[in-house]
């Protein structure tokens, strides 16, 4: 018996070296260990074996068992090993570059109206929204334009012919014309229409002016502004909020200053300028930065509101022009040309 | 507007310096926007000198050593090393002497030139800041003091400041304007100048000259004054005057326009002369224009002249287009002897209405365009005589024609000092601001005790006519007081902020996260586009709907209907700058027409491109139209749309540009949102000069149609038992959609499973067309799970209910079940 064990041992683990494959060992695994394998065909003959000897011979045979088993363990281990090394194929080159594509980015000018916008909302300034498509009164006649003022023309609004119907955008005069927005303040006009004061609303957006494209100029371009009403503000309480606002986007170390200036929706009307001497390619003194003042009292008679009661500021400037000076950019046509090497440098 | 110095001078003591006056102009509310410096620089040890001897340099071939007298006083004769070709003996030139400082903070200094001592500079014009460039050295006269300051022989320099004022400030269009604002800055007095006439005193009547004027428009024309002189006689301005109009930019013509000129710079009155012998009649007539009338003006063009137009006109024919400019036909001549002056005020609104209609303007219409002050205009007249005659001699003629102008002048604003400090939100003393408004010549009249107020009747002058409410004054006397002290404070919010942010606003934030997030670069495009390009890719209706009456280029005409065209267009213009993109996204406002209305939308679009020409050492596989499809389902899930009662349905036609068969679309015009996406035509992206395949979609809603978000969810239970999953193949028709198919599924199988347990979801996981299969018929392969909420299912109860499915789906005889 010692003889034949020591046999099918030699013959096993000749057997087992050559194992290449998964199959191959659990047919080898059954062909001594399975139920009719041949080590189970020994010991199956343990019960011939007279009683004395069987405490020795089955020492042996667990030896062998166990010895077969080892083999075994290692002979799957081998397999195991060699089938991950083929799944996992070779070695990657770390330093080579991902094929799939880089981070998706942000417009600049949504990064600088977001910017703004949250800075607004700690202010508690919430966001209004207005339709680019508006009419004569809520873009000229609700903000105090005279009928015959330059802006109103031809020349620099863009109208829609007459017949033209726009399902939802409301007419406050009948026949008055379609136009494309020439500021956000229409909305300022919406909301106030629609809502009661007190009121802190900042409505950035796209407007339209009919003007030669260049450096500086665009058909279309963005603006934001903030309208404030409650019941004793004043110009100081614009001051701080302008002094807050870019403070809060430029640096402390940026000042505002107020110019007299003239708007036909506020009185008094000012000019704001930055001075923000640390931002790239500012090399004047003072940057103008946009408009602002406190409502004039025949625009909230206009929406119906008592003058004698409600005060307020309203404040708007160009979303390209700010980008431009945060930036550093110094043609305002980037914006819509979509050069992706221009896109990508700002998130 | 261009302001000259030194004739503001004339009016107010100014020692302030050009930057400081600068401010105050600036801080006044005149935006300056140019500050220009003419004539000679203040500039010491610039002097006279002779040049007494010429050598040609030894060590240099374009220099020469000269010696140069400059005055015993300056150490007499010097040396003086020249580069210029024209130091040539006995020229008279300017000398910068050691120590001279020229512009652009030159400063001259002993020194020796390729070995040559020089001691000084001669000069040429540029130099001492005359000129931006010159030849030579400036020659001076002949008989110019040797060794005197060069300041004392040149004229005086000026500083000319280019301002820009504001449309409700006419009454700052002058010298006299300006050198009241500044005035009261400094708190000086105003000089006005001095006149001598004041109306006709001799009685000489002069029919044949002036006889009458008659005002046929007065609603156009509320005054008109006209002034006969005879005898004066045409020549150059003197000296003085042409200076002062130069300085300002205008060219001098002869004496009688140039005083017209000037008294319009001074006062802000514009005047007309005209030639009285080419007034055919003796009589000026201020009428509207007979339709078509024509007139040659000035500038030698000929005008077609409508009948809402103003003229001066003579028994004959129209002379002058009022408030604009005069006709060649009486134009002052150097032979004219008798003149008329005309000072009038005409209504702004027709004097702009004409220039526009005419496409003229002049400084003259720039004033009326803006409204000159009525109470001023006879005196502009009397002002012009005196100049006339001190410069053209003349005799004034009667009668003076006197037309309007008799609407009295009386305006007071009722203000209290709280008022004023209540609206500003800072403190100023009732003594401030009362010295503020009178250095603007705004007198209390009258404080009438309101305790423990006080009212004050301010008194308006009658050229400020932008001021009639009692904010108005709040501005002037922040203007006086400086609105750059406003003092500091922190900016404070509400407790609360109430209101949330429009929904527009959060969906497009949520849009722009995803879809940077999902590797798309936000693009921007303009919102107008061309008429070919909507017919092209959209319809003619789009483009006949769309249209502006007055687009400005011919390629931003219409509104968009759709943002793929602008994301198309970015692709291109990247491609073509050899720049790789494949995802770009915008969001913004789309213009859709429905039966002839059409609405404004929100849009988010976003497009995929594959281009096999870039090349990756590792592949990935192509976007396909379900790539499209998922963005567009999460896009409508954050616009609030119920994407699963949705249908996509596949885009057949032309339109939009969309590959047929290989696109679809959600929703539609009507129920205010459409959802449309997939490939995009091949042949038109080819055309355009695309490469690549480009797939695109698109979401389209009524902002009214958004709403913010419902509030929170509640909290559904789900099971945790397992599931238990069976597959059944169906055979379809092969164009039917698979989602109906699934639907049909679905239904069945909640109907079989009853209360007992539940189905909880049918998905297809393959399709198969071809061997094996019926022709025109395909197979889908459903995945079907089943579980209960309460406990493990067991084989045999799910068993039953598949084999009932099976025999239900079967039942319409459309679908049979696979073997």
């Amino acid at each position: 018996m010692q003889v034949t064990l020591s046999a099918l041992l030699a013959k096993a683990s000749a057997e087992f070296v050559g194992l290449q494959s998964r199959a191959d060992f659990e047919a080898a695994k059954a062909r001594y260990v399975g139920p009719n394998g041949e080590l189970t065909a020994l010991m199956k003959q343990m019960g011939a074996v007279p009683k004395e000897q069987r405490p020795a011979l089955g020492k042996l045979i667990n030896e062998a068992k166990g010895q077969l088993q080892g083999q075994l363990d290692a002979a799957l281990a081998r397999i195991s090993s060699a089938e991950i090394a083929a799944q996992l194929g070779a070695a990657i080159d770390p330093t080579l570059p991902s094929p799939d594509a880089g981070p998706g980015t942000s417009h600049p000018l949504t990064l600088v109206r977001e910017e703004m916008c949250r800075i607004l909302r700690k202010a508690g300034f919430a966001v209004v929204e207005g339709p680019e498509v508006e009419t004569e009164y809520y873009c000229f006649d609700a903000l105090s334009t005279p009928a015959d003022h330059p802006a109103r023309d031809a020349q620099d609004t863009f109208y829609f012919p007459a017949q033209a119907r726009f399902g939802n955008i409301s007419k406050k005069v009948a026949g008055e014309k379609y136009l494309l927005r020439t500021h956000t303040s229409s909305v300022q006009i919406r909301t106030m229409l629609k809502g009661k004061p007190p009121l802190r609303v900042v409505s950035p957006g796209r407007v339209y002016r009919r003007d030669t494209s260049d450096a500086t100029h665009s058909a279309n371009f963005h603006q934001i502004e903030c309208l404030y009403v409650d019941k004793n503000v004043t110009v100081r309480d614009l001051k701080a909020l302008l002094d807050y606002i870019f403070a809060s986007l430029l640096g402390k170390n940026t000042k505002t200053r107020f110019r007299p200036h003239y708007f036909g929706y506020t009185e008094p009307s000012f000019e704001v300028d930055l001075s923000a001497q640390h931002l790239p390619k500012v090399n004047k003194e003072w940057i103008e930065i946009g408009g602002c003042g406190m409502v004039d009292p025949a625009v909230f008679e206009g929406v119906g509101y008592d003058s004698t009661v409600w005060t307020g500021y309203a404040f708007g400037m160009g979303l390209e022009r700010l980008a431009m000076l945060m930036y550093g950019i110094d043609d305002i046509r980037y914006f819509y040309q979509n050069d992706l090497r221009f896109l990508k440098q700002f998130t | 507007m261009k302001i000259s110095l030194n004739w503001l001078k004339q009016y107010v003591a100014l020692d302030a310096s050009v930057d400081e006056l600068k401010r105050a102009i600036t801080l006044l509310g005149f935006e300056v926007e140019g500050v220009i410096n003419t004539g000679l620089p203040p500039l010491v040890q610039v002097v006279v000198g002779e040049i007494k001897t010429r050598e040609k340099h030894p060590n240099a071939d374009k220099l020469s050593i000269c010696t140069v007298d400059v005055g015993l006083a300056q150490g007499g004769v010097r040396t003086i090393v020249c580069g210029a070709p024209n130091c040539d003996v006995g020229n008279r030139v300017p000398v910068a002497l050691p120590g001279a400082i020229l512009p652009g903070d030159f400063k001259i200094k002993e020194s020796k030139i390729r070995g040559q001592q020089s001691s000084g500079m001669l000069c040429a014009a540029d130099e001492l800041g005359l000129a931006s460039q010159s030849s030579g050295l400036l020659l001076l006269a002949a008989d110019a003091p040797i060794g005197v300051a060069l300041n004392e022989i040149m004229p005086e320099g000026d500083t000319v400041f280019d301002l820009e004022v504001t449309p409700n400030r006419p009454d700052a269009l002058s010298h006299i304007g300006m050198a009241r604002e500044l005035a009261a800055w400094f708190r000086r007095p105003v000089k006005f100048p001095p006149t001598t006439f004041r109306g006709i005193t001799n009685e000489i009547l002069r029919p044949d000259i002036l006889a009458s004027v008659r005002v046929e428009a007065p609603e156009d024309c509320p005054l008109y004054f006209g002034l006969g002189l005879t005898g004066v006689k045409v020549g150059p301005s003197p000296a003085w005057l042409q200076e002062r109009l130069q300085a300002v930019g205008l060219r001098p013509i002869n004496n009688l326009v140039d005083v017209g000129n000037y008294v319009m710079l001074e006062l802000g009155q514009p005047l007309h002369i005209f030639d009285a012998k080419k007034i055919k009649g003796q009589q000026l007539v201020v009428r509207r224009a007979v339709e078509g009338e024509k007139l040659c003006t000035l500038d030698g063009k000929e005008r077609i002249l409508s009948d809402r137009m103003v003229v001066i006109a003579d028994s004959a024919q129209p002379l002058v287009i009022a408030g604009l400019m005069g006709g060649a036909n009486a134009e002052v001549e150097a032979q004219t002897t008798d003149i008329v002056i005309e000072a009038a005020c005409f209504r702004p609104q027709s004097i702009r209405g004409t220039a526009k209609r005419l496409g003229l303007a002049s400084d003259s219409s720039y004033r009326f365009e803006r409204g000159v002050d009525p109470h001023g205009t006879v005196a502009a007249a009397y002002r012009a005589v005196d100049l006339i005659q001190a410069t053209a001699g003349g005799t004034v003629v009667g009668p003076a024609c006197l037309v309007g102008g008799d609407q009295a002048w009386a305006r007071e604003i009722i203000v209290s000092p709280d008022y004023i400090r209540e609206r500003l939100g800072f403190y100023i003393s009732d003594e401030e601001m009362r010295g503020a408004l009178e250095a603007l010549n705004l007198i209390i009249v009258a404080a009438v005790a309101r305790p423990p107020a006080v009212d004050w009747t301010v008194k308006i002058p009658s050229y400020r006519t932008d001021l009639d409410r009692p904010i108005d004054l709040v501005e002037e006397v922040l203007r006086i007081y400086g609105t750059d002290r406003v003092p500091p404070a922190l900016a404070v919010g509400p407790a609360l902020a109430d209101g949330d942010d429009d929904p527009i606003a959060i969906f497009n934030r949520q849009v722009t996260a995803y879809l940077v997030g999902q590797r798309f670069h936000e693009v921007v495009n303009y919102t107008l586009r061309s008429r070919q390009e909507l017919a092209t890719w959209v319809s003619d209706t789009a483009a006949a709907e769309l249209a502006l009456a007055n687009p400005f280029v011919d390629d931003q005409s219409h509104l968009r209907p759709t943002l793929v065209l602008g994301l198309l267009a970015a692709l291109k213009l990247n491609q073509s700058r050899g720049v790789p993109a494949t995802q770009l996204f915008e969001t913004g406002r789309v213009f859709m027409e429905l039966n002839g209305t059409v609405q404004e939308y929100l849009g988010a679009a976003f497009l995929l491109c594959h281009n096999p020409k870039e090349r990756s050492w590792l592949a990935r596989s192509a976007p396909d139209f379900y790539t499209v499809k998922q963005h567009l389902m999460i896009l409508a899930q954050q616009a609030g749309i119920d994407w699963a009662s949705a249908e996509l349905r596949p885009i057949s036609g032309a339109g939009w540009g969309w590959q047929e068969g290989h696109a679809a679309v959600a929703g539609e015009s009507s129920i205010g949102w459409s959802v449309c996406g997939g490939l995009l035509d091949l042949t038109m992206v080819r055309a355009a000069g695309v490469e690549g395949t480009v797939w695109a979609g698109m979401l389209a809603i009524l902002p009214e149609k958004l709403t913010s978000s419902a509030g929170h969810r509640r909290y559904q239970p789900f099971s945790l038992f397992p599931t238990v999953l069976r597959d059944l193949a169906l055979v379809v028709a092969a164009a039917r959609p698979a989602e109906e198919v699934r639907r049909a599924l679905l239904g069945i199988a909640q109907a079989s499973t009853g209360a007992a347990f539940a189905i909880e979801a049918v998905e297809i996981f393959d399709v198969y067309r071809g061997q094996g299969l019926p022709e025109g018929k395909k197979s889908l392969g459903f995945s079907l799970s089943f579980r209960s909420q309460e406990r493990t299912l067991t084989d045999d109860e799910v068993n039953a209910v598949f084999t009932k499915i099976q025999q239900q789906i079967v039942a319409d005889g459309s679908i049979t079940v696979r073997a």
